[in-house]
């Protein structure tokens, strides 16, 4: 009897069932998911105002909040030449006073409709985000059509601006992850007019009011526009309030700029950033890429997803868990009006692993090219993305936030209630095939950190440029034939 | 009205309900926010509230333990546990894999343990809402606590510590202020804990702690978002109601005495580069209507743009202080209200006290106007709405609610009564309570 009793306590802990005797099969193993239910966001309804200020609406019921999303097409490509950050700069004074109130009256108008006013500015386009309790839409409409139509660009203003984007901008630079990216994007574009959008604090002397108000003036026109309100608000009632407040606002002719996106280099290019002082070190790699198409937007987001998308992506599970070279390791695709920007990082990189990190980033990123990705881990990605989108646009302002990126991008359904419809049509086929399009290519390598400290490093590198936090170009490095390291201004 | 008829119906075929609840938050004329509230045999409350717009489903557990807690010589067990629960695993659950049990349903995840409370909190599609019962109830019924696990979370927990000491100027003066402004070990002592009592902590005090606080008895569950109500029911039952109940938890503290005399300190902060004060005015009890008042009042005083410490101390044109924050803070039945400056100069941190009682003198004295009154009402309504824009908010918001009422009674004319606060209310609170007899005062030097 006692044997009995023996072999089956071998047996219990050779089978790994756990020291808990009475406890429900049930409780072993995960449930399976329930169906994936279907998503029915609400349609985007758009039409179309006489001054060329297109409207659209996304309703939704029993929500205390209404969101009203100006996009206007004054992204940081529009800035001139000489003035990189004047669409930063004229973006950030929005709001900031009209001829009939001042800034901290407008804060008072904010807070009497329980209003919060945001404004975001990227290479294409700058996003007014504008959110207020929905009892109080014609007062924030009227608000709005004041910023626009009857703005004050005071000089206390501009130097308050002015000093904020400096002192922030110096804060950054001090930032191995911001000057790396900003650096991996002035690269990127060269003479394009996006890399304007990697302007250091240099640039913020030199904007002026005049300059802030011809760009207000070129830009900020109703037919380079689209107004998105979310909320319960059906478009015909949209468009007459909006109509209303807005229709004096007068259009005018917008020359267009997009010369092409610049080549990628003959081959990979390494370059460092010194950043005195900074402990650990960030990595970049990446590339720009001609513009996708819808079905292409999607492989590559797949793609992205499988390499660097989140914590359980290839890039975190490498360099973090399994390797301990980086805190953080991810990847991104920026989709933008023309082409796009791929590009994987390691962050808080410790200096004595920066070599293996920045091998394992480059093998990483040639696996997906030369090697098939497995059915699984496809699906799951793929499940990821389909799961996780709702919880993308539940906040309220999310919503009319991604319906205004449609708007903003020339998308359509395929962003909205598509999506799911467009993530399950991608497979391994269609990802290798995106992967062999965009990222077979020679890429930047951006290392940013202390100099001093990474020196070491380089050693190993045959060549390589080097730049300063503010991303000015100090000098070339080349390892001649015995070795020897050649310094070029 | 319909749903909640049929909600109270499916509870009652079920049969096993001791107490089920159903009740519209909000009151009239607001937005319909259901509420199903319901104990199960093992002491477990549970509270469930429909939302069909999005496929997504939310799910906090909230366990009723905090820093104020710990026994003396044990600190730090309340931040300690709430890593423990993310980091050991269970029964079931191999180590840290309840994050990619989650990351790879699409969904999102936290936890936070603070003075009075511990919140784990997830928001997963609603087709996975059995994963995280399965994953929350595996954790409550057989955390798998072990030298290992321990070992490691105590050395990360050192290191938090000493990041902060360094990397955070005043952290440690905030520590300290805490001890003038409550008079209790319970209250006065961090959340972090003290070095010392981090060291000195065995594998069995985790243990104790575990086993005396996080069980069902001590918690509150509540679900969010697209669910149909009959099966969540079946499955909180089926993960839940089979977990052991703990022994009474012991929650009292003693009676709060304070002397109604002015508290004056210093502190010599090693790691701020700037002159710094705290000030503090300690509170009515949470659950009286002073409540609503002192909301209100701290809308007055700093949460928007136009509030009038924040224009008085930071106006561009006069700057006194170079930093402002402060608030209300409750933990369970204390609370006070708090205000922590930054200043260039020790001159200029006096100019900012007597600033500070100069505007609390002008709420003492004259009526508030009604514009301006109605305005920070407005703020505060914006804030208290969009505090439960996504289920996650609102899941949160019901645990929270529920540990510091212990019933949702109040909650339907909750906003209602925050808006019907009149000037005539603000005055009398402010000569009780912010007054230089009840204040305490520590003054931050640099080395």
């Amino acid at each position: 009897m006692k044997k009995i009793w023996v072999v089956m306590g071998i047996f219990v802990i050779l089978s790994g069932i756990p020291l808990y005797p009475q406890q429900e099969h049930f409780r072993r193993f995960p449930p399976p998911p329930d169906p994936l239910q279907e998503l029915k966001l609400p349609p985007i309804a758009s039409a179309l105002l006489s001054n060329g200020l297109g409207v659209s609406v996304v309703s939704r019921e029993n929500v205390p909040f209404m969101s009203v999303q100006l996009v206007v097409f004054a992204g940081e490509v529009f800035s001139s030449g000489k003035l990189p950050g004047t669409a930063t700069f004229a973006a950030g004074m929005f709001g900031r006073g009209t001829l009939i109130h001042s800034a901290s009256d407008i804060d008072e108008i904010m807070e009497s409709i329980g209003g919060t006013l945001s404004v975001a500015v990227n290479q294409d386009y700058v996003l007014v985000t504008f959110n207020f309790l929905e009892e109080h839409l014609d007062q924030a409409l009227d608000l709005l059509s004041q910023m626009i139509l009857q703005p004050n660009f005071a000089e206390n203003e501009i130097a308050s601006i002015k000093r904020r984007t400096a002192y922030d901008l110096i804060d950054k630079e001090r930032d191995p992850q911001f000057v790396g990216k900003r650096t991996l994007l002035r690269l990127l574009f060269k003479d394009h007019p996006y890399a304007k959008q990697a302007f250091s604090s240099e640039v913020v002397k030199n904007w002026n009011q005049a300059d802030l108000m011809d760009f207000f003036d070129r830009y900020y026109r109703p037919n380079n526009a689209h107004i998105i309100l979310t909320g319960n608000i059906s478009l015909g009632a949209a468009t007459r309030k909006v109509s209303h407040y807005l229709s004096t606002w007068r259009p005018q002719d917008i020359p267009p700029v997009f010369p092409l996106i610049p080549k990628p280099p003959d081959k990979d290019k390494i370059c460092l950033i010194d950043v005195p002082q900074a402990k650990n070190c960030a990595i970049y790699i990446g590339a720009a890429f001609p513009t996708p198409t819808v079905q292409e937007r999607f492989d590559l987001t797949v793609l992205n997803q499988i390499l660097g998308g989140t914590f359980a992506s290839r890039l975190f599970m490498n360099l973090r868990e399994s390797k301990q070279y980086a805190k953080f390791a991810f990847s991104e695709i920026n989709f933008l009006k023309d082409g796009g920007v791929f590009f994987a990082q390691a962050l808080d990189v410790n200096p004595q692993t920066l070599i293996p990190a920045v091998q394992e980033i480059q093998r990483e990123i040639k696996a997906l090219t030369g090697e098939p990705i497995s059915f699984q881990e496809i699906e799951q990605a793929k499940s990821f993305l389909m799961h996780h989108f709702p919880l993308e646009i539940e906040r309220f302002n999310d919503m009319g936030a991604r319906a205004a990126e449609i708007k903003a991008r020339d998308g359509g359904d395929e962003g909205w209630n598509k999506y799911y419809e467009q993530v399950k049509l991608v497979d391994a086929g269609r990802v290798f095939d995106a992967a062999q399009k965009f990222l077979l290519q020679p890429f930047y390598i951006v290392i940013a950190g202390d100099k001093n400290v990474l020196f070491k490093s380089f050693i190993d590198f045959d060549t390589y440029d080097v730049y300063d936090n503010k991303g000015q170009f100090q000098y070339s490095v080349t390892k001649d034939k015995k070795g020897a390291l050649n310094e070029a201004r | 009205m319909f749903k909640q008829k049929r909600a109270i119906m499916c509870l009652g075929l079920l049969g096993v309900l001791p107490l089920a609840v159903v009740t519209g938050l909000f009151g009239q004329g607001s937005s319909p926010f259901p509420v199903i509230h319901y104990k199960l045999r093992n002491g477990l409350e549970v509270i469930l509230s429909e939302d069909l717009s999005l496929p997504l489903v939310s799910v906090a557990v909230a366990y009723n333990v905090g820093s104020i807690h710990e026994p003396p010589g044990k600190t730090g067990l309340a931040y300690l546990m709430e890593n423990l629960m993310f980091s050991s695993g269970s029964a079931n659950i191999a180590p840290f894999q309840h994050f990619n049990f989650i990351n790879h349903a699409g969904g999102q995840f936290n936890g936070v343990a603070v003075e009075d409370k511990t919140l784990f909190y997830q928001t997963v599609p609603s087709n996975q809402l059995g994963l995280v019962l399965w994953l929350e109830s595996d954790r409550m019924m057989s955390l798998d606590l072990n030298e290992a696990s321990f070992e490691q979370q105590r050395t990360y927990l050192l290191e938090d510590l000493s990041q902060r000491r360094v990397n955070e100027p005043y952290f440690e003066s905030f520590v300290a202020f805490d001890q003038y402004l409550y008079s209790d070990f319970a209250h006065s002592h961090s959340l972090l804990g003290s070095e010392d009592n981090i060291r000195n902590l065995t594998l069995e005090d985790v243990k104790s702690f575990y086993s005396t606080f996080y069980v069902p008895n001590n918690a509150v569950l509540c679900i969010t978002g697209n669910f149909n109500a009959l099966r969540t029911r079946e499955l909180v039952a089926r993960y839940f109601e089979n977990i052991p109940p703990g022994k009474d938890v012991p929650q009292s503290f003693a009676p709060l005495v304070y002397t109604k005399k002015p508290i004056v300190a210093s502190f010599v902060d090693r790691f701020a580069a700037a002159p710094a004060f705290h000030m503090g005015f300690r509170m009515a009890s949470p659950i009286s209507n002073d409540h609503y008042t002192l909301t209100i009042i701290d809308y007055i005083l700093f949460r928007a743009r136009s509030s009038r410490l924040i224009r008085r101390l930071l106006n561009p044109d006069n700057k006194i202080a170079y930093q402002v924050s402060g608030g209300i803070e409750q933990r369970k039945d204390r609370v006070t209200y708090k205000i922590f400056c930054v200043v260039n100069t020790p001159g200029m941190g006096d100019q900012c006290q007597n600033a500070i009682f100069s505007e609390l003198d002008k709420l003492k004295k004259i009526f508030i106007s009604d514009d301006d009154l109605a305005r920070y009402k407005t703020v505060f309504r914006q804030d208290y709405l969009g505090r439960l824009s996504t289920s996650m908010d609102k899941a949160i918001y019901l645990c929270e609610s529920y540990l510091s009422l212990g019933n949702f009674d109040d909650l339907p004319l909750e906003l209602e009564k925050f808006m019907k606060v009149s000037p005539n209310d603000i005055i009398p609170f402010v000569n009780r309570y912010f007054t230089v007899d009840n204040s305490v005062i520590l003054n931050v030097k640099t080395r």
